[in-house]
């Protein structure tokens, strides 16, 4: 406990010294919270009402609801991995902790509970609200709420004791040096089928289904059920709570994360000495006094000046990273699956097809945001503690910045005009919006890297152990907002060309002087969204200060 | 050259440092001596531009650290207490990034000069996070002295070293003062203050305690520098 009071008293005298930055985060953390409610209650509330539903309206949801915890559930396994080394292994406070005169069990107690809230709190903030609106919207008793809560700060448990145990198993037999990058390639691995596990199912089918099939599938998936599996457990202890009952389900639950937790913590413990020598050795270096000069693809770099010099050296940091290597492998993994959505699209009128397409910009705003989080906001961040020899440098903050966005740009740039042009080839658009798509996806290159980088400069995280902890901040938030606001924004814009191309699908807007002027706006909208996010960046980072 | 004028940080409520002046000049070394929490560190962070002060100037070889920042860091050399480096380069590869930032000439026979001086050859191409500490705050002090800058700033030199480069570091702050260079250290010990610095500046609870050359504190006090820290420590505790 006084462990855990410590850690309690670290936290609270973080928020005392950046009340505002709390607030902030807090603040963007709500504004989701109520997204999620309010769009659990619409949807609740549109099933019960749905005719083809009926009777069978409590299954479809109780198995909507397992399938949710089921995504989740793997989110939390493999991200697990890599924060189970980070914390049982890695923690700069793991030294101190167990030189003190406390059995070392107690210590894995509070990092076992560590590696639970590091993987599993944002799955069960974006979970408590649904809970809370099924809840509201079906007026479930007061004992509903906290037996909810309780089932899922239990299922989540259950992965996160797992993912450990495995972390354990792997700092044990993994070659020494190699754990991090094995543990990192893992959950890669992991995610990447998850996303095309989850594509598979193949979603858009159900628009070309009638309405008999579909109550037919309704009534299938309603009866599909794997009573084994943890997940339906807990939404059959949400069910029973949402009656007022306590189920058998909830005792075992709860029964086996706790044995699970114990059993990790204990074993961490007991396993943590020769583990940790691994997880610290990089194997015996093979000693080479030779002066090796630069490789022949640096020597290109070298003619951009300084900004070319630290594009070498985050390229090499970018290669030999594991943590961040792997957030290629995502990216690659995401951009797959968009396109396979859209080979899918089967439309067979013109009109419809360029409807989809004009819908699909926003889609592509998205995933370039998605991508964005990954690869241009953290780009400042990654400077790590070694920030100092930046800052000591003769460098300004805006040739920092400036060169961490061409840094960024050119792989959004091949998404943006990749993922444009292939999605104007696949659902065969008309000639005006052929050409509005890729520009787009231009627009969202720039912007997204801008805003990224921007934003990311603003809110630096030198401190972070993992680029994934990167954007978990008010600016990862405030990002994410004006990324997505971004999206919807260009979709709007782009809605006049649309418009028109609807009206005549022949035409070729861009070759009239309203087209041009169209450009023009598209270009200075472009500009601003860019270089905005890139001054108050280049700004704020002038003004930081270590221990900000 | 090193200027500091009237110098002051604050924290929040906490005033770090409370308006401190003094000079350190080309061809000496100058030891910043203080208990901890004195405003050492603070005040080094200030002069290598990583703080911005409250009030007051700095200047780095006639250069504003905050109005002229990229002249004056051209001219500054810098090893923090804590030697922080990309884990994933080499050391050969860290030394090769600093000498571009800074338009070094002939950086890769630098290097290797540099490398041999410190015993650190073998080593030049392995990634920096198999490097022990004292090895990183030895390629810390080649990083910092690589591009042979006006002022070198050092923060508790001696940290991880082994004896043998420990004396290394002694002589060669010395010889670097002795081309015209500026050498500013902070340090605990005494011994290594005594033993290198030509003038010192005692910092307590932000302000300064003493200044002056050693010999003349020395002889003024009529005992050593380690006696005379801790009276003007302790009398101004009283004081307070």
């Amino acid at each position: 406990m006084i462990l855990f009071a410590m850690r309690l008293r670290g936290l609270l005298n973080d928020l005392k010294k950046r009340p505002g930055r709390y607030l902030f985060g807090w603040f963007f953390l709500a504004l989701v919270f109520w997204g999620i409610l309010a769009a659990t209650r619409y949807g609740v509330g549109f099933i019960d009402r749905y005719p083809a539903v009926g009777s069978i309206a409590d299954a479809v949801m109780q198995r909507s609801l397992e399938g949710l915890f089921s995504m989740l559930t793997l989110g939390v396994a493999f991200s697990v991995l890599t924060t189970a080394i980070t914390t049982l292994y890695s923690s700069h406070d793991l030294p101190f902790l167990l030189s003190l005169p406390v059995p070392p069990e107690r210590v894995f107690y509070l990092k076992v509970a560590e590696t639970y809230i590091n993987a599993a709190l944002l799955p069960a903030i974006f979970t408590i609200p649904v809970l809370l609106g099924l809840g509201l919207e079906r007026s479930a008793p007061w004992l509903y709420y906290p037996l909810a809560l309780f089932s899922l700060l239990a299922l989540y448990a259950i992965p996160v004791a797992l993912g450990s145990f495995i972390a354990l198993f792997l700092m044990r037999i993994a070659p020494a040096g190699r754990v991090k990058e094995i543990s990192t390639a893992l959950s890669v691995v992991l995610a990447a089928a998850l996303i095309f596990g989850l594509r598979a199912l193949r979603p858009e089918q159900l628009a070309a289904m009638s309405p008999e099939a579909f109550e037919a599938l309704l009534q299938r998936f309603a009866e599909f059920r794997i009573g084994w599996l943890p997940t339906s457990w807990t939404s059959g202890a949400v069910w029973g709570a949402l009656e007022g009952k306590v189920t058998p389900a909830i005792f075992i639950l709860a029964g086996l994360s706790l044995v699970l937790l114990f059993l990790v913590a204990r074993l961490a413990a007991f396993a943590y000495r020769d583990g940790w020598i691994r997880g610290l050795d990089s194997g015996a270096p093979k000693l080479d006094s030779r002066a090796k000069g630069p490789s022949f693809w640096e020597r290109p770099f070298y003619l951009l000046g300084r900004g070319g010099s630290i594009m070498v050296k985050d390229n090499r940091l970018l290669l030999r990273d594991p943590s961040q290597w792997s957030q290629l492998l995502v990216l690659t993994a995401l951009a797959g699956v968009y396109l396979v959505s859209l080979s899918s699209v089967e439309v067979d009128l013109q009109r419809f097809k360029d409807a989809v397409g004009t819908m699909n910009l926003m889609f592509l705003g998205f995933l370039m945001s998605g991508i964005g989080i990954r690869m241009a906001y953290p780009a400042v961040s990654l400077e790590g503690e070694g920030f100092w020899l930046l800052k000591t440098s003769a460098l300004k903050p805006k040739q920092i910045v400036m060169t961490k966005f061409w840094h960024s740009l050119p792989l959004m740039l091949i998404l943006g005009l990749g993922l444009g042009t292939s999605a104007a080839f696949l659902i065969d658009l008309s000639p005006t919006l052929a050409i509005a798509s890729p520009l787009a996806g231009i627009s969202s290159a720039f912007v997204i890297s801008g805003l990224g980088v921007g934003l990311g400069a603003a809110f630096p995280r030198f401190d972070a152990t993992n680029p994934s902890e990167i954007p978990m901040s008010a600016g990862g938030l405030l990002y994410m907002t004006l990324s997505l606001i971004y999206a919807a924004l260009l979709t709007t814009v782009f809605a006049w060309p649309a418009w028109r191309t609807l009206r005549n699908p022949t035409e070729v807007l861009w070759l009239q002087s309203e087209g041009v002027l169209f450009l023009l706006g598209i270009l200075l909208l472009t500009l601003l969204g860019t270089f905005l996010p890139l001054i108050f960046g280049s700004y704020s980072l002038s003004k930081y200060e270590p221990g900000d | 050259m090193i200027q500091v004028d009237q110098f002051a940080k604050q924290y929040g409520r906490v005033q770090a440092v409370k308006g401190i002046s003094f000079t350190a000049y080309p061809a000496e070394v100058l030891a910043l001596l203080g208990p901890n929490g004195a405003g050492k560190s603070t005040t080094i962070k200030a002069i290598t531009g990583l703080l911005r002060p409250s009030s007051g100037h700095i200047r780095l070889a006639n250069f504003d650290v905050i109005k002229q920042a990229t002249e004056a860091k051209m001219n500054l050399g810098y090893v923090p207490d804590r030697p922080y480096l990309y884990q994933k380069l080499t050391g050969r590869e860290l030394l090769r990034f600093l000498c571009q930032l800074r338009h070094v000439k002939d950086a890769e026979s630098k290097a290797q000069h540099w490398l041999e001086f410190f015993g650190l050859v073998d080593f030049g191409n392995e990634l920096i996070e198999t490097y022990s500490h004292g090895m990183r705050q030895k390629l810390t002090f080649i990083a910092a002295m690589i591009h042979e800058p006006a002022v070198l700033v050092i923060d508790e030199p001696m940290v991880g070293l082994d004896p043998r480069a420990a004396i290394q570091v002694r002589e060669l702050m010395k010889d670097y003062a002795l081309k015209g260079n500026t050498v500013l250290l902070t340090t605990h010990s005494m011994e290594v203050a005594e033993a290198v610095a030509d003038r010192v500046v005692v910092l307590h609870k932000g302000q300064i305690a003493a200044k002056g050359e050693m010999q003349d504190l020395k002889q003024r006090a009529d005992e050593n520098l380690e006696g005379i820290f801790l009276r003007l420590t302790q009398e101004l505790e009283v004081v307070a």
